[in-house]
């Protein structure tokens, strides 16, 4: 009787690990029995807020893979639920009245999460409105991670987009321009910016040889 | 009112009591391993490496190594992982693309000279990772080009991995 | 969160490694000596928390950007460009950490002393009345109402003392611009402080 009874109630209650979705399944037997409540209530969450939960699902088990204590491992989850909010709102500025696809919400969460500031995060989504915009995001992360100025770095990308660089090249455009601060001689940032924006828009492909990753990673 | 802003900069040179030295320590050691005098080849020395070794290690990166048997689709690519790890045992890769499962993206060192590598076929994209070392070390990939922090609030970052799309080469 | 070292015990040693060169020591931890990093640890995060926690507001937030930036600044070591400008780079990698920080939270988020706001608002007396810790309060609560852009540029300059070349190579930042900031930065605190006694 009270196996039916938890049964019943387990089948009752929302969003239970256990119960329901492909995160469920994911997650089923990975993550600390102390932190499925948790979990549960924070991926709960994002499916009601119509938020992309491959993010949560991907950070609990990384969590539980690294042998993340239960408590930090839910704050770490619960981190990335407020990024995807955030990320959402910036969407819904970027693209006022118009659907938001998962992928770009999910894309500026990424992006947030390495450091990339809201306003140039925006600056992205509207450069490229009916294009993927990871690439964009992420060559702009690429150029504030090296600390050249957020500003300075979006109007390169801007301008690089404007001559018909799309997608990936974005990322060639960052790399160009980590390639120009590396070479040293007292060059700035801004230096460097400058040299990329004059060689738009024949920036070099990484040569493929030299990148670990191989030929098609970068 | 400026005797006041110079109160207020004095008031603000006030060094906090606290260090994170045994904290940022503990890392350290942790990263370069149990006995870091012998640990000749850590990554961060490779540019201070002799210049026979430094072009044997350049020698070898530069020796493409496309994997036969791995034919990526459309919106796939390839990832090749490198890592030099002299004395591990094992070395695995394990991120977002596996599902953060252990086991199941190793490394191999053929010629036993403590570079380590891998290769395998990932959807485009954007992609988080680690290697563990012999079973129990997780460490960030050097020579990866972008990092972020895992969130977990212990200093850890994965290496950042954007996979391109075979097809656009 | 760590508790202050006793440090080794060392003595002539331990005097001849901390008068070492940054240079010499990034040579000794690219050597293979990683116990040597101690060294800049020591040297550089009195200054490095202290700059932390005016920009972030909390000694707790403070405490994980530095040492996250030091473990970066470790496995980075090799590609300081210059060792010999070593602190204007950990600075440049702190300054970045509190960045992702503040972008990972709101403005309005960050977290002023202990000292309770009602407290603060309601005394009456004058500046040189206040007890200490209400007068760090009261400046902590000016700065934090300051952009980011200022509150470093300020930090940097009159708490950390930099020259402007090191702020522009921490900032990247051009020196006039940095000027500015910091002249607007000791504007609005004179304005600040003026208004909350």
């Amino acid at each position: 009787m009270k196996q039916l009874l938890l049964v019943a109630l387990v089948a009752l209650v929302p969003g239970t690990v256990c119960a329901q979705g492909p995160g469920a399944t994911k997650l089923a037997g990975r993550i600390p029995p102390e932190a499925v409540p948790a979990i549960d209530s924070l991926i709960a969450a994002a499916v009601a807020e119509s938020l992309p939960t491959e993010p949560l699902v991907q950070k609990a088990l990384e969590g539980s893979a690294k042998g993340i204590p239960a408590d930090r491992l839910v704050n770490g989850v619960r981190r990335g639920l407020v990024q995807l909010r955030e990320a959402r709102v910036l969407v819904g500025r970027a693209l006022p009245g118009q659907p938001q696809p998962e992928g770009h919400v999910a894309a500026v969460a990424a992006a947030l999460a390495r450091g990339l500031p809201p306003a140039i995060a925006e600056r992205m989504l509207t450069m490229a409105t009916d294009e993927p915009p990871a690439p964009a995001l992420h060559a702009a992360a690429d150029l504030v991670a090296h600390r050249f100025n957020p500003d300075s770095a979006a109007d390169l990308l801007v301008a690089a987009h404007a001559m018909g660089l799309h997608g990936e090249r974005l990322l060639d455009v960052a790399v160009a321009a980590d390639q120009e601060l590396q070479r040293g001689g007292g060059r700035t940032p801004a230096d460097a910016l400058a040299r990329v924006r004059a060689m738009l828009p024949n920036v070099p492909t990484p040569k493929v040889a030299v990148t670990p990753h191989g030929k098609t990673g970068s | 009112m400026t005797d006041r802003l110079d109160d207020a900069i004095e008031l603000l040179k006030t060094t906090p009591a606290m260090s994170v030295e045994s904290r940022v320590m503990a890392e350290v050691r942790r990263i370069s391993g149990p006995t870091p005098r012998r640990r000749v080849f850590t990554w961060p020395r490779i540019a201070t490496v002799g210049l026979a070794l430094a072009a044997g290690l350049a020698a070898i990166l530069l020796i493409p190594r496309t994997p036969d048997r791995l034919t990526p689709g459309e919106s796939e690519g390839i990832a090749q992982f490198v890592g030099h790890f002299p004395g591990a045992r094992s070395v695995e890769v394990v991120g977002s693309f596996n599902n953060w499962s252990r086991g199941l993206l190793h490394l191999r060192d053929e010629n036993h000279d403590g570079i380590w590598h891998a290769a395998a076929v990932l959807p485009a994209g954007q992609h988080e990772y680690m290697f563990v070392v012999d079973g129990e070390r997780w460490v960030t990939d050097p020579l990866a080009e972008r990092f972020v922090d895992d969130g977990f609030g212990a200093g850890r970052e994965n290496s950042v991995l954007i996979v391109r799309p075979a097809g656009q080469r | 969160m760590a508790h202050r070292d006793v440090g080794p015990p060392g003595g002539v040693n331990e005097q001849v490694n901390e008068s070492l060169t940054d240079v010499e020591v990034v040579a000794r931890v690219l050597g293979g000596d990683g116990e040597a990093f101690g060294i800049l640890i020591r040297r550089y995060e009195p200054g490095l928390l202290r700059f932390a926690t005016r920009m972030l507001g909390s000694a707790d937030a403070a405490a994980d950007a530095v040492a996250e930036s030091l473990v970066r600044a470790y496995r980075h070591l090799g590609q300081c460009r210059d060792p010999g400008h070593l602190r204007s780079w950990l600075y440049r990698i702190t300054g970045n950490r509190c960045r992702s920080h503040l972008a990972r939270r709101h403005m309005s988020d960050v977290p002023l002393s202990e000292v309770p706001a009602t407290a603060l608002a309601d005394h009456a007396d004058s500046w040189t009345a206040l007890e200490r810790s209400e007068q760090v309060a009261l400046v902590e609560r000016a700065l934090a109402k300051l952009p980011t852009e200022k509150r470093e540029a300020f930090v940097l300059k009159h708490v950390e003392g930099l020259s402007y070349e090191e702020m522009a190579e921490v900032t990247g930042a051009r020196i006039p611009t940095l000027k500015m900031r910091v002249h607007r930065a000791r504007e609005a605190l004179v304005v600040a402080l003026g208004a909350l006694v």
